[in-house]
């Protein structure tokens, strides 16, 4: 049985109202230590580094108190993808990776398939890498209201504009993208019911199904374009109409202020990712 | 009149977001019954449930137990139910019909629906031709004109038309016709009616506006907060103007007259609902 309901697939960007800590950090923390720890993700290749950093990613999601249960429930969509993508990394990477921690060594050899304890461990760590951002995305944007989060990269982009970098233009570009995510969501949900309405058999089942799903793929996507364009020429003249500049001169309604939580959260966030980076060639496994 | 329902509703109930921690109630008990051949208005103030009650009709929204929704004998909470024939005896033009437009042309647009029915091209061409006509669309002047082109009143003939396009046996309008400007408004309806009295179309009209409803409706239903909360033919509801003003409605402006009348012992013999009946009654009180 299909169902149009999309945003119900779509827990990223979804700000969720609470009063736990999380929630009361300074938007320039919580973005700080999400970039903090995502780059010790990113570098981070063995089993031992990646259960601490799920240990410590899921301790963060315990705190903010915000549902486990719809944190994971963002994966369900893209989680054919993710299986492809292991399956192809398990069959096919065995030779071009090796291992962190141990020796090379063939498990399972069949044509020009070959399964290593490499391909293994990149499947594993991969999937664990996913996770541990899928926390870390749902974290910050869960717990953080839209217009904190613009005003976060506003002020910690503020000291690059002396270089010409357009801080308070960068922060608006981030602003709507996210903005419109829940707003295309919708349209696609309206263009999807109109077809439907009018005969399109969407989310049937049948010989050959991928064929008639990607035709209706084509079919949903471009008048979703045409909308996204519309609504963006409306922002537009929107914007125009309240005479909108932003940049220089221009005064906040929103003053931002580290606290001593800010530099508690900020500093154990340096600490740990910096020791995660320094230490990451001499974890055991 | 004794026959099954076309549409029975049941305590149906549905929530936004189910399974989130944003769920929002949407409906909370909703029982209907519309019959083939009537004309039927849901009014209740923006929020009430209207557009999401409609949308369980074709089955764009699956009920859930214990809610049911019955469609010419048809359970729509079976999954095996063919839904796409349910879509084409039930049409539905959507509250934002300006945005149920998807075809670069006009006449693409309009010719979806009765391609995905299978017809040939000269009965499509027809069909297509006939709908246009139906709402007012020149067919040689609109057919090869860009959808986007169109003015905000035309976009929404269009969409009426794409969704007539498929004969439907029920047509329900959400709030459609809103935007177009009263000429074509009143031609419009006065097709609909036509349709509606000489082959037996089912309509149902779903609007926040008594105005809108008067004259067009045989019953009534008036929902509140995700209930039906009355229901009764046009007159009967339209007599009960201070329960209305309790749901945040109002009674057509005429008939808000001749009850201010009654407040202060005019002596009317029937409660008027369009603006004809009402000038025969005023007319009789300046008389007597």
């Amino acid at each position: 049985m299909e169902d149009f309901e999309l945003l119900r697939h779509i827990t990223i960007g979804q700000y969720l109202p609470g009063d736990s800590l999380i929630h009361r950090l300074d938007p320039r923390t919580k973005i700080s230590v999400f970039l903090f720890i995502t780059v010790a993700v990113t570098f981070s290749i063995s089993y031992a580094a990646n259960i601490i950093l799920v240990l410590v990613t899921l301790f963060l999601v315990l705190l903010s108190s915000i549902s486990m249960r719809y944190i994971l429930s963002g994966l369900k969509p893209a989680l054919p993808l993710i299986i492809v993508l292991a399956i192809l990394q398990l069959l096919f990477y065995g030779d071009a990776y090796t291992p962190y921690g141990m020796a090379s060594r063939t498990l399972f050899q069949w044509g020009w398939i070959n399964i290593t304890n490499g391909s293994v461990q990149l499947v594993i760590v991969s999937a664990m890498r996913f996770i541990e951002l899928l926390f870390l995305t749902s974290l910050l944007t869960n717990a953080t209201t839209l217009t904190d989060i613009t005003h976060g990269i506003e002020n910690m982009l503020q000291p690059f504009s002396k270089i010409g970098v357009p801080a308070n233009e960068l922060a608006l570009v981030v602003t709507i993208a996210l903005r419109f995510v829940p707003l295309l969501a919708e349209q696609l949900e309206i263009i999807m019911k109109a077809q439907a309405s009018r005969g399109a058999d969407i989310a049937s089942k049948g010989k050959l199904q991928f064929v008639t799903t990607s035709r209706q793929v084509a079919a949903l996507i471009v008048p979703l374009f045409i909308d996204a364009f519309r609504r963006g020429e409306d922002l537009i003249l929107a914007m125009q109409a309240r005479c909108y500049i932003g940049g220089r001169g221009r005064s906040s309604f929103v003053h931002l202020k580290f606290a001593r939580m800010d530099y508690a959260a900020y500093a154990l966030g340096l600490i740990f990712s910096v020791a995660m980076l320094v230490f990451r060639n001499h974890f055991p496994f | 009149m004794s026959e099954d329902p076309f549409i029975q509703i049941c305590d149906l109930h549905h929530n936004y977001l189910r399974d989130t921690p944003l769920e929002v109630t949407a409906l909370r008990g909703v029982n209907m019954e519309i019959y083939k051949g009537e004309s039927v208005g849901i009014i209740g103030r923006t929020g009430a449930g209207k557009s999401t009650v409609v949308q369980h009709f074709n089955g764009l929204i699956r009920p859930r137990e214990p809610g049911q929704v019955i469609v010419d004998r048809q359970d729509l909470n079976d999954p095996n139910v063919d839904i796409r024939r349910i879509r084409q005896k039930i049409g539905l033009v959507f509250q934002y019909p300006e945005q149920q437009l998807f075809e670069r042309l006009v006449g693409d647009d309009i010719a979806f629906g009765p391609k995905k029915l299978g017809l040939e091209q000269a009965e499509r061409r027809e069909r297509v031709k006939w709908a246009m006509e139906m709402v007012g669309l020149d067919f040689e002047e609109f057919k090869d004109r860009f959808t986007f082109s169109l003015s905000g009143g035309e976009l929404r003939k269009a969409a009426l038309a794409g969704v007539m396009a498929l004969q439907p046996e029920m047509l329900i309008l959400d709030e459609s016709t809103s935007g177009v400007d009263p000429r074509s408004r009143k031609e419009l309806l006065g097709r609909l009616l036509t349709l509606h009295k000489e082959h037996g179309l089912t309509l149902v009209f779903v609007s926040p506006n008594m105005e809108d409803m008067a004259g067009l409706v045989d019953r009534i239903y008036v929902m509140d907060d995700g209930r039906t909360v009355m229901n009764g033919t046009t007159r009967k509801i339209f007599s009960q103007p201070e329960k209305l003003r309790e749901y945040g409605l109002g009674v057509p402006q005429v008939t808000e007259v001749i009850h201010e009348l009654i407040a202060r012992d005019v002596k009317v013999e029937h409660i008027p609902v369009t603006v004809e009946e009402g000038v025969e009654e005023v007319w009789k009180i300046l008389n007597s």
